[in-house]
């Protein structure tokens, strides 16, 4: 197929990709492999009520960017396919460029079919239906192992295929739930858990099934082995909480929730502090006696930052609260990037705590490096999406992949997918879509 | 790759030798591509990597072989004394990475630019090599050299700010943005760089050509915040942090509630008929008396808004509280609905799914003299590549001599 990525110099050249993935959890891996120069064709069902459901979740494109957003439109996972429509999705144009985009239908015994001789062509195919899904239309491993031996095949799915969940469902946050990787963010009991404020494990699964996919490629480049992988973002989850079961089995210590705060060592000050404005913070982590004494000198050497009790990292820690309330008191009047600025030029780490719009309209370093990536989309036109934040030298990798596009419209490659890998076009494709199988 | 290897891709890269340079930074993509099997080599100066330094520790007494933070970032990986800031380790160094196939470095973009120059020279020498370098905002650009932590990487690239609890009485908040522990703005820059490691092997594979490859820990961070720059860039709206959910525009209603032993439950629904139902089926099956299946209900976007939103979040409190949380994690699975209890880490250890996967590895830790079990899978499936990790972390320098001895270093005067 036309590419217009440069001169081919893609790590994944000649991989294609049956990406059958929704809402976010699958399709993160495969944006990652579009982005590293695999063909991904993002196969979705016409039928409305099959449809991936980000195509029509906010936030949609103003009609002029001085106009407010709608009230229906900036609400969370709402939407209507109808009065939506199902192309104009900000959070689906970011998670799916790159991609070709046909339509197929599983429920139909014809699609079905269709599907295996897709995967007769294919390297790899991702999924993260309902665990049984594939299994109940008669398209498990075990089935379309019998028309492509070498296929790779990747479920994602909340808790794992395999075990005593095995038909258990889950978003994001419900594996974040499950993981310990909720509870372990927020403040201390008595508060509740902060967890997190988007699925996490909606997105880094997406990495784990990426670098998974490029590893089974490159053996069966060399033997022609397929092989199943069942992915767990539950999983995922757990291997992301690090060292806490580590100091529950050895010291007998439950993690306790540290806001903030550094619980593994004598950084302090370590935390959000409060600046000029609505709702801005700087976070500040001092983690050496050096930087103490910098950030004191910044300070102007107050009286309470003189005391003994604050003169050691152990007497700091010792004393996180009221040094804490301190240095509240003194960023609470100051600009956060001023501030983060002067901290910066004598060694601190500070950072302001960066909302959206500072990342997208203030943040230099972005800027300077080309973080956001332009991409045309066929209805909305052109918009930025979330770059790639590997630099490859040799092969570059490009979010836009080898469409050069944001999402595809629903079906928008399905014309030229069927006749340049099936053969299917004219008169053939025509009845296919007439009977609802494509 | 033997006829073994290939038929277990538990032992994925176990073709290839990596040598990890640096700190806490890039240990997690060191890790991952140990588990698929590579031979990861840590490069320790003489008082050993950073991370030797950060708790928890074995007995809460620290001491380079008693940090528990160390020995579960590397696990699997050898252990060389080699101070790659040395001018007089380089010949040695040189003569290690022409037995190398990859190189991670990570740290301060000022630290990593010098030593870069070394890694060039040996890719000019080796033209095969891969060097991966992880730095806080890659190795240009203003904030280039920036005093970053953990802490401070999450904060500028965008977590932080939508992760915290609900605001207090009229809309103001009370409390800070929250970073979400421990570590996840390394472990993102090394999941990019393991992946981009394991895109670059397939690109050696093509054409016989080694890469730099650099990775921003900031650009990482910054492309994990899902809705919240789509909100800005599309809408121009502003996410606001909302207590274990997601960050929203304008307030929408809880998830995590407590049970009847006082466990919370992430109650999560999606706005579709299909979960709807099942929750009107799961409301039945406890017995918690509702009018959901009156017309006034009927519809997704109504029953999303005002009074109806608020009726049918009561009524979810009701039912969660009326279960032990393990309970209502069963029967609202079988019934249709993704919720799950609010676990601890620990809690795990012992599920019985879990188990069954080997989520959890048991390894002996020499210092401890027993074994431990450490998150060490995130899939499974039909000799299809996955993690592995049989041995803990190796003692400061355990392999020096073995790796010396194969690279065909000189002993040193």
């Amino acid at each position: 197929m036309a590419e217009t990525n440069g001169a081919g110099r893609r790590a994944l050249s000649g991989v294609r990709v049956i990406d059958l993935t929704w809402l976010l959890a699958g399709p993160g891996g495969t944006r990652v492999l579009a982005s590293l120069g695999a063909e991904v064709i993002r196969v979705e069902c016409r039928d409305q009520r099959a449809l991936d459901f980000l195509r029509y979740t906010p936030p949609f494109p103003r009609k002029q960017k001085a106009d407010e957003a709608a009230p229906e439109e900036v609400s969370m996972l709402g939407g209507n396919p109808v009065t939506n429509g199902v192309n104009r999705s900000g959070l689906f144009n970011n998670i799916n460029p790159g991609k070709f985009g046909i339509t197929l239908n599983l429920n139909n015994p014809k699609g079905r079919e269709i599907l295996k001789r897709l995967v007769a062509k294919a390297n790899v195919i991702c999924e993260n239906f309902s665990p049984e899904r594939m299994a109940q239309w008669g398209l498990a491993y075990e089935n379309l192992r019998e028309v492509n031996p070498s296929i790779i095949y990747v479920q994602t799915t909340g808790t794992g295929r395999a075990g005593v969940y095995h038909d258990y469902g889950g978003y994001g946050p419900t594996a974040q739930a499950l993981s310990g990787l909720t509870t372990m963010s927020g403040l201390p009991e008595p508060r509740p858990p902060a967890g997190w404020g988007y699925s996490y494990l909606d997105h880094s699964p997406g990495y784990y099934s990426s670098m998974l996919v490029m590893a089974a490629v490159m053996r069966q480049r060399k033997t022609g082995a397929g092989c199943y992988i069942d992915l767990s973002q539950s999983e995922v989850g757990i291997m992301l909480t690090g060292t806490a079961t580590l100091d529950y089995q050895v010291n007998g210590r439950s993690f306790e929730r540290p806001g903030n705060r550094m619980p593994y060592a004598d950084w302090a000050p370590h935390g959000a502090y409060p600046c000029r404005g609505d709702d801005e913070w700087i976070a500040i982590a001092v983690t050496d006696d050096a930087q103490w004494v910098a950030l004191t000198a910044e300070m102007g050497s107050p009286a309470w930052s003189r005391q003994d009790r604050f003169a050691s990292a152990g007497g700091r820690k010792a004393n996180e609260n009221e040094l804490d309330r301190e240095v509240a008191a003194w960023t609470a009047s100051q600009d956060r990037y001023e501030l983060m600025n002067r901290l910066q030029a004598r060694g601190i780490a500070a950072g302001a705590v960066q909302k959206s719009i500072d990342r997208f309209t203030r943040d230099p370093q972005l800027r300077e490096r080309g973080f956001f990536v332009k991409l045309g989309h066929s209805e909305l036109g052109e918009w930025p999406v979330d770059g790639f934040p590997a630099r490859l030298s040799a092969s570059p990798a490009y979010v836009g992949g080898l469409t050069g596009r944001g999402a595809p419209m629903l079906g928008e490659d399905t014309e030229r997918v069927y006749r340049d890998v099936l053969g299917i076009e004219g008169e053939e494709l025509r009845s296919l879509m007439e009977e609802g199988a494509i | 790759m033997s006829a073994a290897m290939a038929a277990n891709l538990g032992n994925a890269l176990g073709e290839f030798v990596i040598l990890e340079a640096g700190d806490e930074r890039g240990e997690f993509a060191g890790l991952l591509l140990a588990g698929m099997g590579a031979e990861v080599i840590r490069l320790e100066p003489a008082d050993g990597a950073a991370s030797r330094k950060f708790g928890p520790f074995t007995d809460d007494r620290s001491g380079p072989e008693r940090s528990l933070h160390f020995w579960r970032y590397n696990l699997n990986k050898k252990s060389v004394l080699l101070d790659v800031d040395d001018p007089a380790a380089n010949p040695a160094f040189e003569q290690i990475a022409a037995i190398a196939d990859v190189i991670i470095d990570s740290g301060t973009a000022r630290d990593i630019a010098r030593r870069l120059e070394v890694y060039r020279r040996m890719r000019e020498r080796n033209p095969r090599l891969i060097v991966c370098t992880i730095t806080p905002f890659g190795l240009d650009g203003p904030y280039r050299d920036f005093a970053m932590t953990d802490l401070t990487q999450m904060a500028m690239g965008g977590i932080m700010a939508v992760c915290g609890y609900d605001p207090g009485v009229e809309g103001r908040y009370d409390t800070p943005p929250i970073r979400p522990a421990m570590w996840h703005a390394y472990h993102l820059a090394s999941e990019y760089a393991a992946l981009s490691i394991t895109a670059a092997l397939n690109f050696r594979d093509l054409t016989g050509e080694g890469q730099e490859i650099e990775v921003s820990i900031h650009e990482a961070v910054n492309t994990c915040t899902e809705t919240s720059m789509p909100s800005f860039i599309y809408s121009g709206a502003i996410v606001k942090r909302q207590t274990a959910r997601h960050a929203a525009p304008s307030p929408t209603g809880p998830w995590l509630r407590l049970s009847a032993d006082n466990v919370w439950v992430n109650a999560i629904i999606a706005p579709t008929d299909r979960e709807f139902r099942a929750l009107v089926r799961l409301l039945d099956h406890h017995g918690v008396a509702h009018d959901l299946d009156t017309p006034e209900y009927a519809d997704t976007t109504r029953r999303g808004k005002g009074k109806a939103m608020a009726h049918v979040s009561e009524l979810i409190g009701k039912l969660v509280a009326s279960k032990p949380a393990q309970e209502m994690f069963e029967t609202a699975q079988a019934l249709g609905l993704t919720w799950a209890p609010v676990r601890r880490p620990e809690d795990n250890l012992e599920d019985a799914h879990f188990r069954a996967r080997g989520t959890f590895a048991a390894i002996e830790n020499r210092e401890l003299g027993r074994t431990v079990r450490v998150p060490a899978s995130v899939a499974t499936g039909n000799d299809g590549p996955h993690f592995s990790y049989t041995r803990g972390a190796p003692r400061l320098g355990e392999h020096t001599e073995e790796i010396f001895a194969r690279a065909r270093v000189a002993p040193r005067a």
